[in-house]
């Protein structure tokens, strides 16, 4: 639609009122369609075309119309109208796939792809729009409209369709004049990719920008950026309050919080299996998971902590462990285990096969966990 | 993507409309759906079910390849050797045996004549070509390499999947063809492992392998049920894509019963060894996998060994480690001579009394080709010992 030559248009127009097709051609007729911004549609005098091809009234009409949108080829007011309508858009794609699911019928994720589809056509026009100044550009748009997106594409689980988006946005020069609102849903959902993408850094920032900015009225939302910016801090070292998660009603992270900080395994895996079908649901179980390295991290620096040598028995690890009710683990696992956590920088030091030991630097053998990694 | 090949429905979607006399066509076309939507209406299709009704195609074919299609190869010369009478192999036009000739794979071209019913298998005869190509192709000793044989199952499937597509095929027939394709193109991913790129591709095979696991288990989430052999094929999904989020996510959110059953249960805990960086583990917990099971993580033991490998490297490295190869080789799954192998591809020194030197800085990067998994698949191939190809891809071993 956004290609098509006037006399196609004009055709298009022609056949619908021949045929009687009145929805189709109120949308030919609509500022809301895609057709407004062709250019080839905008005409100086679209008059003596008009007639041509159409009959009278039809012919006045149309040109009225031609005439009208065309004022909008260097102005932005419509982008609310399309804010509107995109809105609209994805909530009834969303209750059509429940319907469709409800009847068994359809492929999941069929109706929300098609919106997307609808979608990313309005993107790339706002995107494209080089024509007008920085006050009148449709490149405004564009924060809406991913956010929109980054919504759709993280329920039918195609993350990877976020990337054009995001450099997108990232190269343009409006990134950070935003309504804040916006800026806030954006950084939101490039955090939760950075998460998954295992980019912890990247998504502690971004995830915390959202927390910080996000108004303190909007509870729900803010309670939703710390369901992952809960994780990700604590892979980092930095263990939440009770205080807070209390404050936004998230205590199935406090046993969590407690089993990490503690080196407790065993009440670590009773948190994560209690709790098990809200992680999963949220997404955040398997990075829940990536915390059990922490807490192995944490329980062997309290064997070191209690012997007060640098040179440790492989055993007292084992003895540890066993203690934790980890099940079926021997000395070559403990030896892999510490073997990671060397590896990854969590100890400083290295394994004496012949001796059974870990052998431990004498200086600060446990680095910090925020400076790991 | 939307799998079925539907026409779109409005030209608003299309970026570049069709000129003229196209175009009127395309909209006398709306209008007809139009006339026959009202109908589909009036018959009680209600609410939100006001379904577009779209003519599926309908399929006769009762053989295994049409009959114009076996004629016109024959005409040709185009017939597989798999397909041509015995005994008539070496004439100029060998003669096609329409017990063994099988609808070859062809590429949808625009202009192409929508599927002739004469030309679409019926969904009993796709799963009679599906065993066929299994029991008599696959499964049976032949003089000709066994990339041959991969090369025309491989083909001959991807029509079968083509006809399903055309007829929208769904339930409990899909399940059935879908489910040994998968066990096929799994055991190939293990048996062609180390074959010549020319002659064998495994991104090729990964790529169609993606696509008919994810339909597969479409079927299984939107189908009516029951499927006895869900369980075995969430495992050897996990197995296969060991390592992605996606494919690790779609499992914990199976119902928890599916999530319970041994197979899924061990997939789970071999899963979360792998993303703990755990390979001592993960390859103790691999013995307990069954062949097609370790014949589907077979392309991640090479990551796995040399995981291992790299962490021991920096956990043992001093100037005094003497780490047993024994005791290496056991924990690789590896025969100490082939531990030695793989240590000497990654710059692992060891010395004359068979220990093992680690060192941080000696790791490396094997030069390119050094590796070949091959050379140390012991583990899975010595759980094939005893079983039928057959078998195996039937799903009754």
């Amino acid at each position: 639609m956004a290609h098509i030559t006037i006399n196609q248009y004009l055709q298009q127009i022609n056949e619908a009122i021949e045929n009687h097709e009145g929805s189709f051609c109120a949308e030919l007729l609509s500022f809301k369609h895609p057709h407004v911004a062709n250019p080839r549609l905008q005409l100086a005098s679209p008059e003596e075309k008009c007639q041509q091809i159409l009959e009278p009234p039809y012919d006045e009409m149309v040109a009225a119309h031609l005439r009208a949108f065309q004022s909008h080829k260097e102005e932005n007011w419509a982008l609310h109208i399309m804010f509107a309508v995109t809105l609209d858009l994805r909530i009834f794609a969303n209750n059509a796939e429940q319907q469709l699911q409800k009847k068994g019928k359809g492929q999941p994720g069929e109706m929300l792809e098609k919106a997307a589809e609808q979608l990313m056509s309005c993107f790339r026009v706002c995107a494209s729009d080089n024509r007008a100044g920085v006050d009148d550009s449709k490149k405004w748009g564009m924060m809406f409209l991913s956010n929109q997106l980054f919504k759709i594409y993280f329920k039918i689980n195609k993350l990877h369709l976020c990337k054009p988006l995001i450099r997108a946005i990232d190269s343009s020069n409006l990134k950070n004049d935003y309504s804040p609102a916006q800026k806030v849903t954006y950084k939101y959902y490039v955090g939760r990719k950075a998460m998954f993408d295992s980019d912890f850094k990247t998504a502690e920032e971004l995830l915390s920008y959202a927390f910080d900015h996000c108004h303190r009225s909007c509870q729900k939302n803010k309670r939703m950026i710390l369901i992952y910016l809960l994780p990700v801090k604590m892979l980092l070292g930095h263990m939440p309050t009770h205080l807070l998660l209390r404050k936004y009603d998230l205590t199935q992270f406090a046993d969590v919080t407690k089993a990490v900080s503690e080196g407790n395994l065993l009440l670590l895996n009773e948190a994560l299996s209690k709790h098990e079908t809200f992680f999963i649901r949220c997404g955040i179980f398997l990075i829940l998971e990536k915390l059990k390295i922490i807490t192995y991290r944490n329980l062997f620096k309290k064997v070191y902590l209690l012997l007060k040598t640098h040179q440790l028995p492989l055993d007292a690890f084992l003895v540890a462990l066993r203690m934790m009710q980890v099940e079926d683990v021997d000395i070559d696992e403990v030896q892999c285990l510490l073997a990671n956590l060397i590896y990854m920088g969590h100890i400083k030091g290295y394994i004496s096969h012949q001796h059974q030991k870990l052998v431990v630097s004498k200086q600060n053998p446990f680095p910090p966990l925020s400076s790991v990694s | 993507m939307n799998r079925w090949t539907t026409a779109r429905i409005t030209q608003t979607q299309s970026s570049s409309a069709p000129s003229g006399g196209q175009r009127t066509q395309r909209n006398k076309e709306r209008c007809r759906s139009n006339t026959q939507k009202k109908e589909v209406e009036e018959e009680g299709g209600q609410g939100f079910g006001k379904e577009r009704k779209e003519t599926v195609p309908r399929a006769s074919c009762q053989t295994m390849c049409p009959a114009q299609e076996l004629r016109e190869r024959e005409s040709q010369n185009r017939l597989h050797h798999f397909e041509v009478v015995p005994g008539t192999e070496a004439f100029r036009k060998p003669s096609g045996d329409p017990l063994r000739a099988v609808k070859e794979y062809s590429r949808p071209a625009a202009g192409k004549d929508a599927a002739k019913p004469s030309d679409l298998r019926l969904p009993d005869v796709l799963l009679r070509t599906v065993c066929y190509l299994i029991d008599e192709i696959v499964g049976s000793p032949s003089p000709h390499p066994w990339t041959e044989v991969y090369s025309f199952v491989f083909d001959r499937l991807r029509s079968v999947k083509q006809d399903m597509i055309i007829q929208r095929l769904s339930g409990k027939d899909c399940v059935a063809i879908l489910e040994r394709t998968v066990r096929f193109h799994i055991y190939a991913s293990y048996r062609l492992c180390g074959e010549p790129l020319r002659i064998y591709d495994p991104r090729i095979n990964d790529t169609h392998l993606q696509e008919y696991l994810s339909w597969l288990f479409d079927c299984y989430k939107t189908g009516a049920g029951p499927y006895p052999n869900q369980e075995e094929f969430q495992a050897l999904g996990l197995l296969y894509n060991l390592g992605s989020s996606a494919a690790t996510q779609h499992v914990l959110e199976l119902p928890v019963r599916l999530r319970q059953t041994p197979s899924v249960k061990l997939a789970l805990a071999i899963s979360q060894a792998f993303l703990a960086g755990n390979p001592v583990r993960l390859l103790r917990l691999a013995q307990k996998l069954d062949f097609l099971q370790a014949c589907a993580l077979h392309r991640h033991l090479v990551t796995c060994r040399r995981h291992l490998l790299l962490i021991y490297s920096h956990g043992f490295s001093s100037r005094n480690c003497r780490f047993p190869l024994d005791r290496l080789a056991r924990l690789s799954s590896l025969e100490a001579p082939l531990a030695a192998g793989l240590c000497r591809a990654y710059g692992v020194e060891v010395n004359q009394h068979n220990q093992v030197v680690f060192s941080k800085s000696a790791f490396a990067e094997p030069a390119q080709g050094r590796l070949e998994c091959k050379l140390y698949h012991g583990i899975v191939s010595e759980k094939e010992r005893g079983l039928a190809v057959k078998s195996i891809i039937h799903g009754c071993s």
